[in-house]
């Protein structure tokens, strides 16, 4: 069988199988508009209600979780770091250069071997959203987040989350993607394209809603969840933390 | 080494064209104390986290709707969504494969591994390559197959078989994981606590991660509109594979597809904690294509139909696509609870199990599967996609029978002739009337002065060899009805007193 003789095979299978499917993709969004969304979308949070949640979830999985003011962000960082016992951390290449405390060994990311990366101690870097609910981390992998694998080898993760990037519950996280109002932790790539805001500001549909199209180039390409340090419960059940990602994640919540 | 040990070197057979049937299967593990135990222990565990984790969500009824709603939408335009899915995971440098069946999904990774020079692969627990038995294909081709989840090292080093689609090895308990690496591994010395055994495996695994250029991956979600793919896992094994290797081969059954991105809003909140009873697991990604400098540099998805489409054209039957494989149906299942999952001959235990092999195998093999439950519900009420499994068992229970009817040699069995006198009487007011009469005269003579009938002859036999019988009351309902109608208060009062006295 040739390939696309199988595309074909199955894609025809299906549609005998579906007979009241719609005919084309325009239909497809009008089908969304009868979608249930009865669940709670936002929360009934004051702001400080919801960073101490997220605290408090962070905590329940384990990690470390200090606060500060932002003009301490850099000293606290310092803290933390001489604190971990470590001295050698990689960080990715948006990390304002403020954030890299003196009296360490850096290694900035433009390009490190996975050996390289494996050989850190820690890395340090931002996040684009918190979710207070299940105390939640998301990166979309900016400049200032670092590529996938810089968050992965080394295992200790310090993140910096600000305070004005935790939402409460899962759908406003997924707002905050489609609206793209908040940029990442730090200013870089990601947030800084104008032009394809208001493009998508015109095209915007009656009901408020991004077209289907604009929603896709808009939506990130990359992105990880991370609750709490790796863990596993494989062997009778018994949580361990730490299989293969980094076995200490430390939080600090910078308010602002 | 115990029963449960033996099985695990015995390999359970997860292989529905061989497996004997349920009933046979499940008496070995009734017989295995060590294993029933290790499996009530998990289960308990799993379900306890899951039922304080759903109680403290006051919309877990409507995001179980949301859920419900998004996967019938998606299994509704399915084609129209794997188009769009292979459009833009085309555009953003992904290659998209199609197979009809597990054979072609395998001959096409099989292929790409060959491409790429392979000798080793490693990869993230898949229950679709379980279902198209990769493994064993791939390792007789001469590629080392590594798997990468702790529960998957413990079956895979220990040669046994997965008996849950979350916690595949959670029948193993410390002592013989303790035993399986000792000897796999060869480290001597080693404790059997749990921490210990999890830093084995790390240590085991580093270094194939650091050096095996080629991943394979299964998917939790396909998203059409981004052409991504997001998996769900706790360990960072999953990370590992999806961003350290050269090349990723994904497969993916076709109805995983979300139209939406934003899909996962409710899709995110229902999985972790209808599988392990967490808020959310420790990592879910998700990517789309090849993204320069982070990551793999060819990426391929393999859709495979194997029997989903067959499943998909049936009315009734269509809801068991809208499985997200969280497992809470098995972790509910009275049935699952006393016989593990290897008693169900397949890679999906349980009461999902139950209806989805005997599809896939369109009813060729696991015909003793949609009679592995009491069809008590548990199930239905925990799905987060709700499917009504105790439905579709019925209705798969209908189709098994209708075939064995339809055997020539089935017409004067016993069992069909009297459900065919039974079909003819029913059908007929006064057969039934003078059949009821000659029952009750008949069973007169069974009835013991309490009412009951303790012991019958012949076939009847069987019903009272481990149940009790009520006797046939003196009046029958219609026979109340007409006296009523024409007679007076006193005969309604006497049928209420006989009815109390019973």
């Amino acid at each position: 069988m040739s390939a696309s003789f199988s595309r074909e095979v199955v894609l025809d299978r299906i549609r005998r199988a579906t007979p009241g499917a719609a005919a084309s993709g325009a239909a497809l969004a009008e089908a969304y508009g009868a979608q249930p969304q009865n669940y709670i979308r936002c929360g009934a949070m004051s702001a400080g209600e919801r960073v101490e949640l997220m605290m408090q979830r962070l905590r329940e999985y384990d990690a470390e979780v200090v606060e500060c003011a932002a003009e301490e962000l850099a000293r606290t960082i310092a803290t933390q770091l001489a604190a971990s016992g470590r001295w050698r951390f990689v960080a990715p290449p948006g990390l304002p250069s403020e954030w890299l405390a003196a009296g360490f060994d850096w290694r900035i990311d433009e390009g490190l071997t996975a050996a390289e990366i494996e050989g850190a101690e820690g890395v340090v870097t931002a996040a684009f959203c918190g979710v207070a609910d299940s105390g939640t981390i998301v990166l979309h992998h900016s400049a200032s987040e670092g590529r996938r694998v810089l968050t992965l080898l080394p295992d200790w993760h310090l993140c910096i989350l600000r305070a004005s990037q935790v939402v409460e519950t899962l759908p406003e996280y997924f707002s905050r993607c489609a609206a793209r109002e908040q940029g990442s932790g730090v200013r870089d790539q990601e947030s800084g394209n104008e032009g394809t805001r208001e493009q998508g500001n015109e095209k915007m549909g009656t009901e408020g809603r991004w077209t289907r199209e604009e929603r896709t180039k808009r939506l990130p390409s990359l992105v990880t969840w991370i609750s709490g340090p790796s863990a596993t419960a494989d062997i009778e059940m018994t949580r361990i933390k730490g299989v293969h990602g980094p076995r200490f994640l430390h939080v600090i919540l910078v308010k602002d | 080494m115990s029963a449960a040990g033996e099985q695990l070197g015995g390999r359970a057979i997860l292989d529905p064209a061989l497996a004997p049937p349920f009933p046979v299967a499940a008496l070995a593990v009734l017989r295995d104390p060590q294993l029933r135990k290790n499996v009530a222990h998990a289960i308990d565990v799993i379900q306890g986290k899951r039922a304080r984790l759903v109680a403290e969500k006051p919309d877990w009824q409507a995001l179980r709707a949301a859920a419900s709603w998004i996967k019938d939408e998606a299994l509704r335009n399915l084609g129209l969504y794997l188009e769009e899915f292979e459009a833009r995971c085309t555009a953003a440098g992904g290659v998209v494969h199609w197979a009809a069946d597990a054979a072609e999904a395998r001959r096409i990774i099989l292929d790409l591994l060959r491409e790429e020079k392979a000798s080793e692969v490693i990869k993230i627990k898949t229950m679709t390559s379980a279902e198209i038995q990769l493994n064993p294909f791939l390792e007789a081709a001469g590629i080392g197959v590594y798997e990468t989840d702790l529960a998957e090292i413990i079956l895979q080093l220990g040669e046994g078989e997965p008996s849950h689609i979350v916690v595949p090895a959670l029948h193993v308990n410390r002592s013989q994981v303790r035993e399986i690496f000792a000897r796999r591994m060869g480290i001597r010395d080693l404790p059997d606590d749990p921490q210990a055994l999890t830093a084995a495996a790390r240590q085991y695994l580093r270094g194939k991660f650091l050096r095996v250029p080629t991943a394979i991956s299964g998917a939790n979600f396909l998203i059409a509109e981004t052409g991504s793919v997001a998996v769900v896992e706790s360990e960072g094994n999953g990370r590992m594979c999806l961003t350290l290797p050269r090349t990723l081969i994904t497969l993916a059954g076709i109805e995983k597809v979300l139209p939406r991105f934003q899909d996962l809003e409710v899709m995110l909140q229902v999985l972790a904690r209808s599988a392990t009873g967490e808020r959310m697991n420790p990592y879910t990604s998700l990517w789309s294509g090849v993204t320069a400098g982070d990551g793999p540099e060819r990426f391929h998805v393999v859709l495979l139909d194997n029997g989903r489409t067959g499943i998909l054209a049936r009315e009734r039957e269509r809801q068991t696509l809208r499985c997200i494989r969280c497992a809470a149906c098995m972790n509910a299942c009275p049935v699952y609870r006393q016989t593990g999952g290897h008693a169900y001959g397949s890679v999906y235990p349980g009461p999902i199990g139950a209806i989805l092999t005997p599809q896939l195998e369109q009813l060729r093999h696991s015909q003793s599967l949609p009679y592995a439950s009491s069809l008590c519900g548990a199930c239905f009420e925990v799905c987060p996609v709700k499917i009504n499994i105790p439905e579709v068992l019925i209705d798969l229970r209908a189709q098994v029978t209708d075939r064995q009817r339809r055997r020539a040699g089935r017409f004067f069995d016993p069992l069909y002739l009297g459900l065919r006198a039974a079909n003819l009487i029913f059908a007929r007011a006064w057969l039934f009337h003078g059949a009821q009469w000659m029952g009750r005269m008949g069973l007169r003579l069974f009835t013991r002065k309490d009412g009951w009938i303790h012991a019958l002859p012949g076939v009847g036999g069987k019903w009272t060899e481990t149940r009790d019988l009520r006797g046939l009351p003196q009046q029958t309902f219609h026979e109340w009805w007409a006296a009523r109608k024409t007679g007076t208060e006193g005969t309604r009062e006497q049928g209420n007193k006989r009815a109390e006295a019973k």
